[in-house]
């Protein structure tokens, strides 16, 4: 055949194929308009109370385009994918409590929230959820949301069924301290064969360092983790293994078990959705009171502003709103949000008696233990270097490993985590 | 155009043409490799073929080239994926050296790679076989064998993981009803290695089955009519016949399946990820972690980006060892 | 094997079809039966309730929820939306990895030219890093060329894997003879011709896999398409049906029912694409092409 019908199939294949590349390099790569008139918000699902979200659109909507985006999967790695390549950067975005540590190194990459007026209304929230949000050198990046407060989830009849006080006040009561709460679980098992009093070591663990003021890596950034507070942590975390009060459940299986076989569970208070999920065939049996030995915090998340923002005040006018008091008392009822700021606790959205608690008022335990969570100090390499405890506990459940070889691993480990980490 | 393929992706040697024109290039005509033989055009000549190949490459060069090296720089810097980069020369290597972690991860990998990989191309042959020998619902053998390597890997590790639970599991269950004390399939760390082969297996059977049938279906029939006339029983048959001239194609899916198994990374992941209270990976006693889940921790749940490219690059390095080895033993079998 | 046996002393009886039939298909339908079990129970999933699934033991029939769990997931997320987006991805996706890597595996498998072994290698090799680091600086690329919250970022990745590439080249090595190519280039057809009239049609079984795999694993990508997709109004099924699987609970039947309707388009795909395989050499070899 003619060669240039040849040629010119196979050089318009090849450029069919190629030319994405070629019309991309012409391609701009500019991020958007400036003007400021749009603002894009990612959280996801859960994080805010969609109804707010959608009423701050059109509260906003003369001044600016609010867009939101929900997003589903792996939150941090999108975020720190966009915030490294530096384009297509959300004006507004939701971080997860336990990713906060690890974004406050680069605080640069945010703005900070004092110099837009936080300080004048951060008395409204926690001192300790904002604080956790702080550099070193006083910079507010996140804009706290809520937070989980912990206590103490209980089966009032199998406790009454071994006649132990079902009141919350009267349990609050008897299990003052870890050990109190460990005795009575031995009782409650004796009376109900076949329970137990805690789901795994690893929960117990988790909540009693919580309840510290340090944890794993002081503010001189050494390695504590192998001080007396967290060998404490420990010890009273192995005590219910050795008691033999101890469900074991590492896998899937809480679901099941959690109407069936448990008489107690530690949890935020967002926990308490979970077990309404799992078992809503024991609405009424439950209570809550306050977590043995005081309360700590699990979760709850924050609200920050990329140094990309597009305009920060109508930005920092939209968050304020979306996080003031009333609006997320409104996240409690809609998205089980318990709120960080302390006034929406007196709001009856959140004073109702909760049926699945057997008519309880819930914030009654909720409401002063968010209060008393301690002031702490949590590292960017905290949770990294928290993570061989809590295999090795795992461990000592799966394996039947012994306690004290348990912790020298973990020890090890952690260090090794550490010194990776730059922690000296 | 009407000459059918008379022989198969692995055709039998020996009756293929002579040698071609110049550009052509006659495969078993020069063993001993090309520049034995006098180069009778430069490079430019060949511009069709670098034209043809060149589309692949240049998509390949952008997205598989850089990010590669890239990642190598990665490997010799402390980073957490945001703020300044930080050059700590062999020091990512000399941590991994000393991690106990690292080295229970190489071998948990190794073992579910083994588990998985085995019994996948040894059924997955069976069932080509079978399916090849049948002549009914082929078609629906096909599909229904095919449809776990389409079905949501997070539907399978719910299922996996609400079949084998410790406690409430159907497995544990049916054991219960024959006198067996419940298992912890989840929880003791051979068996969470099995749990997770089981489900690489179940995952990969069939699409190694229609690679299998895709060769099996272009052996002349010929071929087998002949054995049949020479007495050869089917299993002989098989050994005889089928194994040999599948040889390439066996290759294939064990390079295949190596390069994929010691990829494994979402099963496990997915399977235990419902632990929420423990924020590690991998099940108890990190039983489950894989490699690449490692080292997926390592950089985007622990931000240490240089730890987990060091983590990648000794692992390649470690699977080129596996491959090479691999790929002597298929061969070495070959030269008889 | 074991099946193979049992029907060794019949040496002549006239076809042996028959018990040997009798057992493969028993093998079969056995292995048929484990295959479908996960997905006949995602159905049950995705007709009941959540409650349901965590019973212990799990209930293994049909509910009649899944009409409502449908509805759920229409009223959550963009299903059609999201899906319309997958398709498009998807089928560019195959019809470009079909070109590119049959052209490539072609000219690696029939022709020789300098520097082809150690291109050929540098493949093989790039197989077996894991791509999971790439995220960062394919999508630092993907903002330099502007491309990020758009559909087409999805294309370039999905195309620079090898294994379309590594499979064809063995299939087209020994399924399309050389004297074939010989003869064509006699008759004058160049090298695309040699290509599109005579390897492309000989090799079609092994495309529609290829299609099949390529298919797949575009429509099931998740990470990538997660963190490229800036753009809520422009994302694909699999992102958006992690947006069902978010919060502190999560309704599994919901889920489910998501994943079942996520699902089925690639179950009708594989349906279409595996006549391909049929038309494959066996039959083709009596009919010609």
């Amino acid at each position: 055949m003619d060669l240039s019908r040849r040629g010119f199939l196979q050089a318009a294949a090849l450029t069919a194929a190629a030319s994405g590349l070629t019309v991309a390099c012409g391609g701009s790569g500019s991020g958007g308009t400036k003007n400021g008139k749009n603002l894009t918000l990612w959280y996801w699902g859960g994080a805010l109370s969609d109804k707010v979200v959608a009423e701050a659109k059109t509260h906003f909507g003369s001044a600016v385009t609010l867009t939101a985006a929900s997003i589903g999967g792996d939150f941090k790695q999108k975020l720190t994918t966009t915030l490294a390549a530096g384009s297509s950067v959300p004006d507004i975005t939701g971080i997860k409590g336990e990713d906060m540590a690890s974004f406050l190194p680069n605080a640069s990459r945010f703005l900070d929230l004092n110099d837009l007026g936080f300080k004048k209304i951060s008395a409204q929230y926690l001192g300790w959820k904002a604080k956790l949000a702080q550099t070193g050198d006083g910079k507010q990046i996140g804009f706290p949301i809520d937070i989980g407060p912990t206590a103490l989830f209980y089966r009032e009849d199998l406790f009454a069924k071994a006649g132990v006080a079902t009141d919350p006040d009267k349990v609050a009561a008897l299990v003052r301290t870890w050990d109190d709460y460990f005795t009575l679980g031995t009782e409650l098992q004796r009376k109900n064969p076949g329970t137990y009093l805690v789901n795994n070591i690893s929960a117990v663990f988790n909540i009693a360092v919580g309840q510290g003021t340090q944890r794993f890596i002081d503010k001189n950034n050494h390695f504590i983790g192998d001080q007396d507070h967290i060998r404490g942590a420990w010890t009273t975390a192995v005590r219910p293994y050795t008691l033999g009060i101890d469900a074991k459940i590492n896998d899937n299986s809480w679901n099941a078990a959690i109407g069936k076989n448990l008489l107690t569970e530690l949890g935020a208070a967002w926990h308490a959705l979970d077990i309404e999920q799992a078992a809503p065939h024991t609405k009424g049996k439950w209570r809550v009171c306050a977590n043995p030995a005081g309360p700590s915090n699990q979760g709850g998340s924050y609200l920050a502003l990329p140094k990309q923002c597009r305009n920060p005040e109508e930005a920092f006018k939209i968050i304020s709103w979306i996080l003031s008091p009333a609006n997320d008392a409104r996240g409690f009822t809609d998205a089980a949000i318990f709120p960080a700021a302390p006034a929406a606790y007196t709001m009856p959205a959140m004073t109702g008696p909760d049926a699945f608690f057997g008519g309880q008022k819930v914030i009654e335990v909720f409401g002063p233990a968010a209060k008393a969570i301690p002031d702490s100090y949590e590292a960017p390499a905290d949770a990294a270097v928290m993570a061989p405890y809590m295999t090795e506990l795992t461990n000592i459940e799966a394996k039947g490993k012994k306690p004290d070889d348990a912790w020298h691993d973990a020890v090890s480990q952690a260090k090794q985590i550490a010194r990776r980490q730059g922690v000296n | 155009m009407t000459s059918p393929p008379v022989t198969g992706p692995a055709a039998v040697p020996g009756h293929r043409g002579g040698p071609g024109p110049a550009r052509f290039r006659p495969r078993r005509a020069t063993p001993a490799g090309t520049t034995a033989r006098p180069r009778r055009r430069g490079p430019l000549s060949y511009w069709r073929q670098y034209l043809a190949i060149s589309p692949f490459y240049l998509i390949f060069a952008a997205f598989s080239f850089f990010p590669v090296f890239y990642s190598l720089y990665l490997a010799f810097q402390r980073w957490d994926g945001l703020g300044t980069m930080q050059f700590v020369g062999l020091q990512q290597f000399r941590f991994l050296w000393d991690d106990p972690v690292f080295w229970l991860s190489i071998r948990n990998t190794l073992v579910i790679w083994v588990l998985s990989t085995v019994p996948t191309l040894f059924g997955a042959l069976m069932l080509a076989t079978l399916l090849h020998s049948v002549r009914r619902f082929k078609g629906f053998y096909r599909i229904a064998l095919y449809l776990p390597n389409v079905t949501s890997i997070v539907a399978v590790a719910i299922f996996f993981g609400a079949v084998f639970s410790n406690n409430f599991g159907l497995v544990n269950a049916i054991l219960g009803t024959v006198g067996i004390s419940p298992v912890p399939w989840l929880s003791n760390p051979w068996l969470i290695k099995l749990v997770i082969a089981l489900l690489m297996t179940w995952m990969w059977t069939g699409y190694n089955m229609i690679i299998y049938l895709a060769g099996l279906q272009a052996i002349p029939a010929s071929i087998y009519e002949a054995a049949k006339m020479d007495g050869a029983g089917p299993v002989r048959t098989f050994f005889r016949i089928t194994v040999p001239i599948m040889r390439p194609i066996i290759l294939f899916t064990v390079i295949i399946s190596t390069i994929n198994g010691l990829q494994s990374f979402s099963e496990p992941q997915v399977l235990f990820a419902s632990n929420a209270a423990n924020a590690n990976l991998g099940g108890p006693g990190q039983a489950g972690l894989t490699t690449l889940l490692y080292f997926y921790q390592s950089a985007f749940l622990n931000n240490d980006y240089g730890y987990g490219a060091a983590i990648v690059w000794a692992f390649f390095l470690l699977i080129i060892v596996l491959v090479a080895v691999n790929w002597r033993i298929t061969q070495r079998g070959r030269k008889p | 094997m074991t099946t193979a046996d049992t029907t060794r002393p019949a040496p002549r009886a006239r076809r042996l079809r028959r018990p040997k039939g009798l057992t493969a298909h028993l093998v079969l339908m056995t292995a048929v039966v484990l295959s479908v079990f996960p997905f006949v129970w995602t159905i049950v999933m995705a007709t009941n309730t959540t409650q349901d699934i965590y019973k212990s033991p799990p209930k293994f029939t049909f509910g009649s929820h899944l009409l409502e769990n449908i509805r759920h997931v229409l009223n959550t997320i963009d299903f059609f939306g999201s899906m319309l987006n997958t398709v498009v991805v998807a089928s560019v996706t195959t019809v470009l990895v079909l070109f590119v890597d049959s052209l490539a595996a072609f000219t690696f498998a029939k022709f020789d030219f300098p520097g082809r072994k150690l291109l050929f290698g540098t493949l093989l090799l790039f197989m077996m890093l894991p791509l999971q680091l790439a995220i960062l600086p394919q999508f630092i690329l993907m903002s330099k060329i502007g491309w990020v919250g758009t559909l087409q970022a999805l294309v370039p990745p999905a195309l620079a894997n090898a294994f379309g590439i590594f499979w064809l080249r063995q299939y087209i090595e020994n399924g399309v003879p050389d004297e074939l190519l010989d003869a064509a280039r006699i008759d004058g057809a160049g090298f695309f011709r040699q290509y599109w009239n005579i390897a492309l049609p000989m090799i079609r079984p092994a495309l529609s896999f290829l299609a099949i795999y390529a298919f797949v694993g575009a429509w099931n990508d998740y990470v990538w398409p997660l963190v490229v997709l800036t753009d809520p109004d422009h994302v694909t099924l699999q992102v958006e049906l992690a947006q069902l699987n978010v919060g502190h609970t999560t309704d599994y039947s919901m889920v489910m029912a998501g994943v079942l309707m996520a699902a089925l388009p690639l179950v009708l795909v594989f349906a279409v694409f595996a006549r391909g395989f049929i038309a494959g050499a066996t039959e083709g070899a009596v009919q010609g092409t």
